[in-house]
């Protein structure tokens, strides 16, 4: 029995990833991963220089909505409330940051970037590549992302720069909602070696006492368990829509949710909340249930399930249905109540 | 009341008053501090260390190394006696936006 995964021509130990955010900001952070025998590692995005201000970072960013400390961080629904930005650094030390992970890592090192006009992608995606990483991640869809910039007329246009120019495999990390099987297909056609599904979604809370947005005072970033429902059906959409592999996130937290993302088509998983509230030992956990898992089936590797639920999933037309509620007769007789409330 | 506010334990959600003119660093309480060692984890800036403490009631305390804190915030959520309270780095005054002149010329929508 093995963990070990196919993806974009790397050798994966492990379908899980670490996601793009605080637990890849920093190359000491590599270790602790590799500790935990992660597939695979996404760096932390960095930003074009025309968005400087994402280097900079309000205090507080963080805020844990629905999290119960009083049972040791258990809570199973939780909400990330969070305004997370960009790399700290320049693009240099980012380069800098991404060949001092090579330097250290045994496994693959995922740029992440953004900006806004194709150039730039282009440029910041040549550094990534000439830096080292394994490959990169274009994260067009950050719920922090600065700008009202449309995916039609700017990000389909840096998909296809970044492509053309690149050797090394290219992700695309698309948010979730109505649009996101159209733009997994026109990432497909640009020629975008894989999906990231989905990012964190814009979201907005408000504290009654002081009646005033809570932190920052603008929308946030929210995401947790709750939302994996979501991408679940995302996957499953985009599985059955295109044929690029899709590497699924959002909400997993337990081995049951990486089978779940697998069975529904997904090659790898990204994961981060988990780790941000239960540590880098999680890891180990998923690790440990996802055999245990695979021992019970007899699954020798992830690859027998992949996409295997959706083969039993049905159409609307297919679904075995019964006689409804009788509109006529009785449903549609009025029955006067007395003032005891009986009819 | 307190089960309308319940969603809010840990992390206050509005930044302290002196966030605008200083940045917000964590401190603890060491009187507060059980050494329960659920902050440390959770700090991904290497911000939060377990010290011993001679004559401490758990002979242990949470230390922020406050040049390292971001001042994220996530260590507030994870300690259950409240032993977290804000400070301001009183050597980095001067945020790099304040309201009016922001950089960001192309703002978020």
């Amino acid at each position: 029995m093995t963990l070990a995964t196919s993806f974009l021509g790397l050798q994966l130990q492990s379908p899980l990833l670490i996601a793009s955010g605080p637990a890849s900001h920093d190359v000491n952070q590599v270790a602790l991963a590799e500790e935990q025998h992660i597939g695979a590692i996404v760096l932390k995005t960095v930003c074009s220089d025309k968005y400087d201000h994402m280097r900079y970072w309000p205090r507080p960013r963080y805020k844990l909505l629905d999290w119960d400390k009083q049972i040791s961080g258990r809570s199973k629904y939780f909400t990330l409330y969070s305004y997370e930005q960009g790399y700290s650094g320049t693009l240099l030390d980012y380069w800098d940051f991404i060949r001092a992970c090579k330097d250290h890592a045994t496994v693959p090192i995922v740029g992440s970037i953004f900006a806004d006009i194709a150039d730039d992608w282009k440029e910041l995606a040549l550094k990534v590549q000439e830096s080292g990483a394994d490959a990169v991640e274009l994260d067009i869809s950050s719920p922090h992302r600065p700008g009202s910039l449309d995916f039609e007329t700017t990000f389909v246009a840096a998909i296809d720069a970044v492509v053309k120019a690149l050797r090394i495999p290219v992700l695309v990390k698309l948010g979730a909602g109505p649009d996101v099987i159209h733009q997994c297909k026109a990432a497909e056609r640009c020629g975008a070696s894989a999906v990231t599904l989905c990012n964190r979604i814009r979201g907005f809370d408000v504290d009654i006492e002081t009646q005033q947005p809570i932190l920052h005072g603008y929308y946030a970033g929210v995401g947790g368990p709750w939302a994996k429902y979501y991408t679940f059906r995302h996957v499953a959409e985009a599985a059955q829509s295109i044929k690029i592999p899709i590497s699924a996130t959002g909400g997993a937290t337990s081995a049951e949710d990486i089978i779940k993302y697998v069975l529904l088509g997904a090659s790898t998983v990204q994961i981060l909340s988990v780790i941000m509230v239960n540590g880098w030992e999680s890891i180990a956990q998923i690790h440990a249930d996802l055999a245990a898992y695979m021992q019970r089936k007899g699954i020798h590797s992830l690859e027998e399930i992949r996409g295997k639920a959706l083969k039993t999933m049905i159409l609307p037309e297919d679904i075995v249905r019964w006689s409804g509620e009788p509109k006529t007769g009785a449903r549609n007789v009025w029955k006067p109540v007395d003032d005891h409330g009986h009819s | 009341m307190a089960t309308l506010n319940a969603k809010y334990r840990g992390l206050d959600p509005i930044p302290p008053p002196f966030s605008k003119e200083y940045p917000p660093v964590a401190l603890i309480v060491e009187e507060k501090c059980i050494a329960c060692d659920r902050c440390p984890p959770v700090c991904f800036f290497d911000a939060l260390v377990m010290e011993s403490r001679p004559g401490h009631k758990y002979h242990r305390t949470a230390l922020v190394i406050s040049e390292n804190c971001t001042g994220c915030g996530l260590c507030f959520e994870a300690c259950p006696v409240e032993a977290i309270i804000w400070v301001p780095d009183l050597e980095k005054a001067k945020p790099k936006t304040r309201p009016g002149e922001s950089a960001m010329k192309d703002a978020d929508v």
